[in-house]
């Protein structure tokens, strides 16, 4: 671990290929551009009316820009700026869709505004340009009512189909308990049920081949091997799958909704409970997007035991994933073995936060608590005893013949079929590409540790299985470092808008006294802004877009989820493989419906 | 019915005076009423359906696994189809999207049947007063036990499994199906157990400093 070095994210965000975007668009749409939005994350945000985005899309698609692409769509989402107070210079809109694309060959970003009003919300398709846009887009036609002209199949994505409104919206009731309570009898079952049926016309699904009839199987939503409220019909000739149609929001929690309800200090544990295998990881944006508002720096304990943290979830998460990939392919017992040791990190996190899955540990300018006496030989006990173990799950599970004849060649894709689907994480560094947040835009002084970015060829299930094993003996080597260098310091910075604020600038007169209890009773108020904070999460990239509108909460909360992107691509990836191999293949996915669903 | 195994170390000898056929029905015959019986067998045999909707999921798994070790009360014998089980936890949020399929499941599991209801989500709804989630699994379904936490940890769903099997070791059912009313004779009421264990738990003066490990 090196001397902390003063690299911030900013610098990374201003990339030149975002500056040589923004030139190169200013040039060709000159005053067509309606605004040119500055944000606290630095990301070059332009607004184009209606008529030019898609002209807009395409050129940013296809051109080169200081000799990178901007190869993701990383992001596409809505704003219902109805009642939004603090939007002084932005065009005249009353819904905001927002794209967000991503440079990763140069490391940049880059953000497009359409403003739509509410008596005319449409406005051309994406899915032309980028495959992954399709679910996006029906996503904010299902949360905001946006029509998108030209998309294949703008059903409802979320929500059940038999909903009325569009949950996002400001005037849908947030609570369940504002609307009429909910009673299922058999009626009501029965009509919920037939609005649920698989219908392949629907999807463009022919039923018969010129001398075989196709079969249509629905797996899900409830079935042991596709890892929770998760439902895809596929279209089979006999065991070979020919089409596939992933069905979700059976896990749908309105995450984004809560967000603009809870004060920013009392959505945290909502975030825990996003990707539910990476706890407090799930905090690191949202804290880090909303320090970012706030103006917080935060000391370098705080850094250091956020990271030491969040690594042992990536190992809990891994292990998870790496015992239930065993298990889907056919080995039941590697899952024993690894359940134990996710046993013996949850005692260490559990000694340090209080929580086992879900502490919500991690606070608005710093962490609950400081670490308790003695976390480091605990912490030791683990780095002793894992690599051993990680071996012999090697033994056990990778160089297995049949788990290897299973997954090698199976659900491959590569480097370019992952950008144009959003895939991130480990799926993406699978197929060769090296890229990860933490090296190539460090958050909270990940530039000061030392560890290598695993990387695979040939992008099939067996590599993604790979990858994340390496990535657990690199966690290991980041939490030594953690424990070897941990600074000493305050476990909390003093910036006033840390909540709860330090007890020592508390009830010492009436000043102080008011601001702790409005600050505990209200919440800190976060001064209007626009942030976008990504993390390298356990599945891929997690962001959080804040707006907030100077209020106690947040105005809108968009969580852009890993998971999400890489379950759209399972069909462009099963196709032609056996039942069997679905299987192997939606097991190396790893996601969790909740970070698919949020 | 009420038996428990002893070490053979420890066990009582043979008495004398008693001829050995005596001592051997003593150690091997049991004069018990069936339905006593079928209850003991029912209690002890609780088959699990393969269900799980999020969070609290994991932590279900997780007492599968070696550490925690569902099989040692029984309940081991996880089942992917409704069809072959008798028992289903509530794992996690019901979600509105999603509750019409768990009401399908539910019908679909064989009688005698019971349902654990796992976590906040499950028990009222939690923290998650929200359009897409329906407040509770009671809405449509009668829950027997209701495991609290969020996510309640494997111990929790161990001691809500145990509740379980000893309520219904005290239920008593007709040997045979019954037409209209079932003839559940409900020993005595499910106990709070707030009200058991609160005294308890108020009286507990010194907890744990969170200052070590």
């Amino acid at each position: 671990m090196r001397v902390p070095s003063t690299v911030s994210v900013t610098e990374n965000l201003n990339a030149p290929v975002g500056v040589a975007a923004v030139e190169y668009l200013r040039a060709v749409f000159g005053d067509s551009i309606l605004y040119e939005q500055v944000t606290c994350d630095a990301i070059p945000t332009l607004w184009f009316a209606r008529e030019d985005i898609q002209r807009a899309l395409t050129l940013v698609r296809e051109q080169p820009f200081a000799g990178k692409r901007f190869e993701m769509l990383l992001d596409l989402t809505a704003i219902d700026e109805r009642v939004r107070v603090n939007r002084t210079g932005q065009p005249a809109s009353e819904f905001t869709v927002v794209y967000h694309l991503m440079s990763f060959s140069g490391n940049g970003d880059l953000r497009l505004k359409v403003p739509l009003f509410d008596n005319d919300l449409h406005l051309p398709t994406a899915t032309v340009l980028w495959p992954n846009a399709n679910w996006y887009e029906r996503e904010v036609w299902d949360m905001f009512g946006i029509r998108f002209d030209g998309h294949p199949n703008l059903y409802r994505l979320v929500l059940p189909p038999t909903w009325e409104g569009h949950a996002l919206r400001k005037e849908h009731p947030a609570r369940a308990t504002e609307m009429d309570p909910f009673t299922l009898d058999d009626a009501q079952t029965d009509i919920q049920q037939e609005a649920l049926k698989f219908k392949p016309e629907e999807w463009g699904m022919k039923r018969a081949s010129e001398d075989s009839e196709f079969m249509f199987l629905n797996l899900g939503p409830n079935h042991p091997s596709v890892h929770g409220a998760f439902r895809i019909a596929v279209q089979l000739d006999g065991e070979i799958l020919v089409d596939a149609v992933p069905d979700i929001g059976y896990h749908h929690r309105g995450a984004e909704k809560m967000g603009e309800r809870q004060s920013w200090h009392t959505f945290i544990p909502y975030t825990d409970r996003i990707d539910y295998l990476g706890g407090v990881m799930n905090n690191l944006p949202y804290v880090m997007a909303v320090e970012k508002m706030a103006g917080i720096e935060v000391p370098e304990r705080v850094k250091v035991i956020r990271v030491m943290l969040s690594e042992m979830f990536r190992i809990c998460s891994h292990l998870l994933f790496y015992g239930t990939f065993a298990q889907d392919v056919g080995q039941l017992s590697p899952i024993f073995y690894m359940f134990v040791e996710r046993e013996r990190i949850f005692n260490i996190i559990e000694s340090i936060c209080g929580a086992r899955m879900h502490p919500g540990w991690f606070r608005i300018g710093g962490v609950a608590q400081d670490l308790p006496q003695g976390w480091e030989l605990r912490v030791r006990e683990l780095l002793d005893f894992m690599p051993a173990r990680l071996d012999e799950y090697d033994s056990m599970v990778l160089n297995n013949g049949i788990l290897k004849r299973r997954t090698q060649g199976v659900g491959a894709y590569t480097t370019q079929d992952a950008f144009d689907w959003g895939v991130t994480g480990a799926g993406l560094r699978a197929t060769g590409y090296e890229w990860d947040m933490r090296k190539q835009r460090p958050y909270s002084g990940y530039e000061n540790f030392e560890f290598d970015v695993p990387i695979a060829a040939n992008g099939d299930c067996y590599d993604r299985c790979a990858v994340r094993v390496e990535e657990m003996r690199q966690s290991l080597r980041i939490i030594k470092q953690c424990v070897d260098n941990m600074p000493s310091g305050d476990y909390k910075s003093s910036h006033p808008l840390t909540t709860p604020p330090r007890k020592e600038k508390t009830m010492q007169d009436i000043e102080t006294l008011i601001n702790h209890f409005l600050s505990v009773s209200w919440g800190p108020v976060i001064p209007p802004n626009e942030v976008s904070m990504s993390i390298e999460a356990t599945k891929g990239i997690n962001s959080y877009y804040l707006i907030s509108d100077g209020n106690t909460t947040s105005y809108r909360t968009r969580i852009r989820t890993p998971s999400f992107a890489h379950l759209q691509m399972i069909p462009a990836i099963s196709r032609g493989f056996m039942v069997s191999d679905l299987i192997a293949i939606i097991a190396s996915i790893d996601f969790v419906m909740a970070d698919v669903d949020r | 019915m009420n038996w428990s195994l002893e070490s053979a170390e420890t066990a009582a000898a043979p008495q004398r005076g008693g001829s050995e056929m005596d001592e051997f029905i003593r150690r091997n015959v049991m004069m018990v009423k069936l339905e006593d019986m079928v209850a003991w067998g029912r209690k002890n045999s609780i088959w699990p359906f393969n269900f799980g909707l999020s969070c609290c999921y994991v932590e279900m798994a997780t007492a599968f696994t070696s550490r925690h070790d569902l099989a040692r009360f029984g309940a081991e014998v996880i089942r992917g189809t409704p069809r072959q089980a008798d028992m289903i936890v509530i794992a996690g949020t019901v979600f509105r999207k999603m509750a019409p399929v768990v009401k399908q499941l539910y019908d679909q599991l064989l009688e005698p049947k019971w349902v654990i209801s796992m976590g906040s989500c499950a028990n009222s709804g939690g923290m998650y007063d929200i359009y897409s989630v329906v407040q509770g699994v009671d809405k449509f379904l009668p829950v027997d036990v209701y495991v609290s936490g969020c996510p309640p940890r494997p111990e929790a769903l161990l001691q809500g499994l145990l509740l379980l099997q000893e309520s219904i070791g005290k239920q008593r059912r007709p040997l045979s199906w019954v037409i209209n009313e079932q003839g559940i004779i409900q020993r005595e009421e499910n106990q709070v157990q707030r009200v058991i264990r609160g005294p308890e738990r108020i009286a507990a003066t010194e907890l744990r400093s969170p200052d070590e490990v």
